[in-house]
Parts: C-alpha cells; structure tokens; sequence
C-alpha cells in the first residue's frame, strides 16, 4: 500500500486538470483562466512523464519536452495579447470583452 | 478572285461595317452612314458579279458536329440565289443612297445604318445559306435588324409596340419553322438543300406535316394571314426600312425560302399554301381601300402582292418542265418577286420623299397637288402605280401579273377569279392614293410649303427603280438588257398564255375598271371619298381590317392572360413558394438556432467545448 504507482500519479494529474478546468470555467479574469489552462497542460504533462516511466518507454518524455516548447511560445503570445488588451481597452475581465456580440 | 471568295466578302462587309459602327462610331451618324453605304455599294457590286459573272458554285465548311450531328456553313448559288442577291444589293443600294438624304438630320443616324448594315447582313446570309439550320440562323437575325429598325423612333410608344408586335408574331411563325426543320432532319437526316434534293427524287418518304411546318416560318415573315397582322404596324419605322426590309427584301425571304425548299413540297401543303396566298391578297387589297396613311396602304399592298407571290407558288410548286431546276409556280413567284420588289421599294421610297417633303405628314388627305410641287416624285411614283396595276408592255408588273394569272387560270378557276378582282382592287387603292396624294390643290401647311429632296441622295435611286420598274419585265429579247441570260434557269419556267391580246385586253380592264373606279369616287378633299359617298361598305372594310387585331387581343385577353395567371400561381405557390422559399426558410431556421449558441459569453463557449468532448468521447467510445 505504500508503494505509489501509476494510477496515484494518474489521480493527480486528473486532480490538477479538473480543478484548471473549473477554473477556466468559472474565474473572469482573463489572466487567472489563462493561469488555469496552463495547470491543464502541466496535468497532461505529468500523466505523460508517469506513463513514460511505468512503461519504460521514452515516448511520454519526448512529447513533455514539445509541450514544454510550445507551451512557453505560447504563454510569450498569449501574455503579449493579454498586455495588449488591458492597454487598449482598461479591463481584461471576460464578461466587458464581449465586442463581437455588441 | 474565287467566286467563294467574292461571296465571302460580300456577305461580310455589311457585318463589317455594322460591327465597325457600333464599336467606334456611335455618336458619329456622317462617319457611319459613309460607312454603312460603302458596305451597301461593295454588296451591290459583289453581288451584281456574282449574279452576271456566270458563277454558280456551292462550298461548304463545318461549323460543329457532335458525334454524328454535323453542323455546316456554306454557300448554294444558283441561279434563285442570284436573282435574290441581285434584287438585295440593287434595292438595298438604293435605300441606303436614298436615306442619306431622308435621315439628314435624325439625331440617332449611326444607329439607324448600323442596323440597316446588320440587316443587310443577314439578309445575304439568308440568300446564301446552302442548309436549313443555317437559314433559320440568317432568319432569326433579320427579325432582329428588322426589330431594332422598326424601333428607330423608340421614344414613340406606337413604335415601340409595333416592334415587339413584329418580333413575337415571327417567333410564332418561327416555331414551325424551327420544328419543321428539326422533323426534316429526323426523316431525311440532313438540312442540306442540295441533299434534300437528292433524297427527295426516289419519291419516298415525304410528308405532309414537313412543308406545311417550313411554310410556317413563311408565313410569319412573310405576313401571310393569320400572321399579316405585323406589317402594318410596322410601318412605324422610317420609310427606308419599310421599303427595303418590310417591301423588297426581308418580307420576300418567305417566298425565297419556299423556293428553296422545293422539293419537299406535297399536293397537300401546295393546296393550303395556295389558297392562304390567295386569301391574304384579298384581304389586304380590301384593308387597303380604307387607309388613309399613305404608308399603310403600300403596307397592305405589299401584303396582297406577298399573296399573290405565294398563291403562284402553291399553283405552280408541283408543276416543272423536264429537264428544268426549278418548278412553274417557283419561277412565277420569283418572278414577281423581283418586278415587285423593284416597283415597291420605289413607291415605298417615293411616299418617303413625299413624307420628307410635307415634313413628316402621312395623311393622303391632308397632301394634294404634290405633283407641281414635287414633279419628279409624282412621275416615279405613276411609274410605280402603274407597274403594280399591271399596265401592258411598257410595266414590269404586267409581266408577273399576268404570269401568275395565266397560272391560276389553267391550274384553279376559283383563285383566278379571287385573283383577278384582287387586281381591280389593287389598281383600285393605287390610283386612289396617287390622285389624292399628287392632283388637286393642298390640303394642309405643310403639303403647300413641300420640296423636292436632293438629286444625289433622294432623286437618283427613285429615277433607278423607276427604270428598272419599267424593263424589270422584259425577261429575254432585245428590252431584256436588265437580267441578259444570267438568270435564264429560272425565267425560261415562268408561265407564259399562248396569245398576247387576251391578257392585253384583260390588263386593260383591270386597270381601267379599278383606276376609273377610284378615278371618280375620290374627289380632291380631305373626307375619304366612299366614306361619304358609300358608307356601308366602308364600314364593313374598317370592320374587316380591324377584325384580326380584335380577335387576337380578344384571345390574350381571355385566354392567353388567363392561362399565363395561372402559371404564375404555380410558379408562386409551387416553385417559389414551396421549393425555393421552404429550402431558404429550412436553412435559415437551422441558422436561427446555431445563432442562439453564440451568447457573446466566454464561459459559455467554453461548456460548449465540453458538451463537444464529451460527445467525441461518447463517440469514439461507441455510445451511438
């Protein structure tokens, strides 16, 4: 029973994934659901990394380390948009960046 | 130069130039007239050498085919063909000449010649044409020309109407024309003329339905009854057009065609076809009688003389000399054709220098004593009155007249009859409208102050068709110096009576009875002469000229609107309503729903990502 295996690592994973989508859906703040997806893709990330490591292959790692790149090109393009959008328009809660509908 | 090559440029020039005027010269009228008549000229010369040079050939190339339908142009010169393109480009010569003067000062000219090269074009395309398809190619774009010519004044709501009475009464006629050609590809498997000529000599396989069909397009264009109703309307155009397109040339295109068409002839169809001339004769010559637009009486002149063209034809069609190319009554009517497209194109262009000189009048009764004021007019158009009364020996209509008489009188007793009174009649409203047009004082302004128009321009084709008018009949011997032997194929079939002095005897009759009749009913004044002295019979006349306009409006009225109402109510309810309307209505409530998905709020799309991987996993794990 002490030992940890691939289905605790698993749990955590789904943990961390459900509590970035709860997040996404609920928090206004475009910044903090930004936050929230990231939390999603770390949850990927870590279930990859144990499935790399319990099935002795190096296929899991080879994809963390893609995730990793275009995660951070992405967070640089998705900051660099949020900074713009506060600057333009003084607010980056969801529920005022409703333009297309209007 | 090849005899093909020479037909080639001269059916082409007149596109030419009508393609040239309308891309660069439309606000040009003195450019494109120039134009439009040198094209004129190069016709009349291409023609004249084809016509007298002795040519005679056929050429032919492929158009398209599809898979075994072919479909060619070309050429059939023969000596019909020549006599059509020598009348085309001397006629047409003229009138282009003649409306240089009479359109001086119209303000849309360019437009006016354009359409007359247009027309010219395909009016030799027509004459040329060697198979049945590219005939009716030729024919629908003389409807055209025709169309946009008698549209000339198109600000005029009575010109405007009378060109789309024109265009749609030939589409009728069309129709049976187009079917009859279609059926004449379906039993004898091809529109060539020549072939049709080899098929039909076993005998075999002719029917009745074919020609009738073909008579059809005929009969639209050349305003034969229940179609004449066009022509006179018509008349709307300026006087140029109704000489050379609605006197001369296009309107004798029927009869050209069913010469051409020959020998699918029937005893059957000769008989319909002979009596719906004989019928149409009469009834213009009586319609004429009460007109009292100058233009309008040559307008059902011109119907009765088509009538007459077509009743020799249905006479004579089944009747040819060994040996000979071309049947009795086919010869007969291009006979007549000729003198009388000389005749009237010069009545027709003299009414247009009368018109011109009484800026623009058109009442006989207002006109009167034109001949001092208009000497040179008044003696052309005498010439052209009497050659279309068939005065002997010295007019080219006694000739064809009384060839066509002489037909009727050894084929069918009844049509001569009907023939002959239709001839009294004639010289009858003839001598009426020279009288009242020419002799006694002005009735009106513009009648005292009228002028001659200039030599050159309006003069010189008047004093050509007048003598044309005059030895147009001579045939052969030593007067016959207008056709020498070049048209010898088809004037050596033309009937002639044994003795001189009976038709001599029964011309004069005529022409004495007929003009002394009207001679002494038609005093110089501005009342019409049996409207007062016999009004009955004018009433009746007014009545029958006025019957066939009546009775058609009566069936689009009652019967035509009624069943196009109805067709708009399935194309409303059924097509539009139903089926474009209900595809439009079901796509767009489909839209109406997607759009409600799109609340404008981020969080709710973001459910509706999570409603869309919940149903992919359902998917992909086989839940439906």
């Amino acid at each position: 029973m002490s030992s940890i295996g691939l289905f605790h690592y698993l749990m955590v994973a789904t943990l961390m994934f459900s509590i970035g989508f709860v997040g996404v859906l609920i928090r206004k703040n475009t910044l903090v659901i930004y936050m929230c997806l990231e939390l999603m893709l770390v949850a990927s990330t870590i279930a990859l990394v144990a499935f790399s490591r319990f099935n002795g292959t190096m296929d899991g790692n080879v994809f963390v380390f893609f995730i990793l790149t275009v995660a951070a090109a992405e967070v640089a393009v998705g900051l660099a948009i949020i900074v713009a959008l506060f600057r333009r328009r003084q607010t980056v809660q969801v529920d005022e960046l409703n333009a297309l509908k209007n | 130069m090849e005899p093909t090559q020479i037909a080639l440029y001269t059916l082409l020039s007149p596109l030419v130039s009508a393609v040239v005027i309308a891309l660069f010269f439309r606000r040009n009228g003195t450019i494109a007239a120039t134009i439009s008549v040198a094209s004129a000229a190069v016709v009349a010369a291409g023609g004249l050498m084809l016509a007298y040079g002795g040519h005679r050939f056929e050429a032919s190339m492929e158009w398209f085919r599809f898979y075994d339908f072919g479909m060619s142009l070309g050429f059939k010169f023969d000596d019909l063909a020549a006599v059509m393109i020598a009348i085309v480009g001397v006629v047409g010569f003229c009138v282009h000449l003649f409306s240089l003067g009479y359109m001086a000062d119209d303000e849309a000219k360019a437009r006016f010649f354009g359409g007359l090269s247009i027309f010219m074009f395909s009016m030799l395309g027509i004459v040329l044409a060697d198979n049945l398809f590219m005939m009716f190619v030729f024919w629908e774009l003389v409807g055209f020309s025709s169309y946009l010519l008698i549209n000339h004044y198109c600000l005029k709501q009575s010109a405007a109407e009378a060109s789309k009475k024109a265009f749609i009464v030939n589409r009728v006629g069309d129709f049976g024309f187009l079917i009859g050609i279609l059926m004449c590809y379906g039993v004898y498997g091809t529109v060539n003329l020549s072939e049709l000529a080899m098929a039909t000599t076993g005998g075999a396989l002719v029917a009745t339905a074919i020609p009738l069909l073909l008579f059809c397009g005929a009969l639209g264009k050349s305003a034969q009854m229940p179609l004449h109703i066009w022509l006179p309307d018509a008349m709307e155009g300026p006087t140029p057009v109704s000489a050379l397109i609605h006197a001369a040339t296009m309107v004798a295109a029927g009869i050209y065609m069913l010469c051409r068409i020959e020998m699918l002839m029937v005893a059957d169809a000769l008989q319909v076809i002979m009596w719906v001339g004989t019928v149409t004769a009469l009834y213009a010559a009586l319609c004429a009688v009460v007109q009292s637009d100058i233009k309008k009486v040559l307008a059902y002149s011109t119907l009765s003389q088509l009538g007459y063209m077509v009743a020799a034809f249905g006479l004579g069609a089944g009747q040819t000399n060994s040996g000979a190319m071309f049947s009795v009554g086919a010869a007969a009517a291009m006979f007549h054709l000729t003198t009388h497209a000389f005749f009237k194109a010069l009545l027709f262009l003299g009414s247009g220098s009368v018109i011109h000189g009484c800026h623009h009048e058109q009442d006989m009764f207002k006109m009167g004593g034109l001949l001092k004021k208009m000497p040179l007019t008044a003696i052309t158009m005498l010439i052209g009155v009497l050659a279309i009364g068939g005065l002997p020996f010295v007019t080219a209509g006694f000739f064809s007249k009384d060839a066509i008489l002489h037909l009727a009188q050894v084929t069918n007793p009844a049509v001569f009859g009907i023939l002959v009174f239709t001839a009294v009649l004639t010289t009858f409203y003839m001598v009426r409208m020279w009288k009242l047009t020419f002799l006694g004082s002005p009735r009106s302004d513009s009648a005292s102050h009228a002028h001659e128009g200039g030599f050159m321009t309006m003069q010189l084709p008047l004093i050509i068709l007048a003598v044309l008018s005059i030895f147009g009949g001579y045939t052969h011997g030593a007067l016959g110096f207008v056709y020498g032997h070049s048209f010898d194929g088809v004037w050596s079939q033309i009937p002639h009576p044994e003795s001189l002095v009976g038709v001599v005897i029964m011309s004069l009759a005529i022409l004495g009875i007929g003009g002394g009749l009207a001679w002494v009913l038609y005093p110089s004044s501005d009342k019409d002469g049996l409207e007062t002295q016999v009004p009955g019979a004018f009433a009746v006349l007014t009545l029958l000229k006025e019957s066939f306009d009546k009775a058609y409006t009566y069936y689009v009225a009652k019967v035509q609107d009624r069943f196009a109402m109805l067709l708009n109510f399935i194309d409303q309810i059924l097509i539009a309503g139903l089926i474009v309307r209900g595809l439009a209505g079901f796509v767009g409530l489909f839209g109406l729903g997607a759009r409600a998905l799109h609340v404008g709020s981020l969080h709710a799309y973001v459910y509706w990502f999570l409603l869309g991987i919940v149903m992919l996993w359902g998917f992909a794990g086989g839940l439906f």
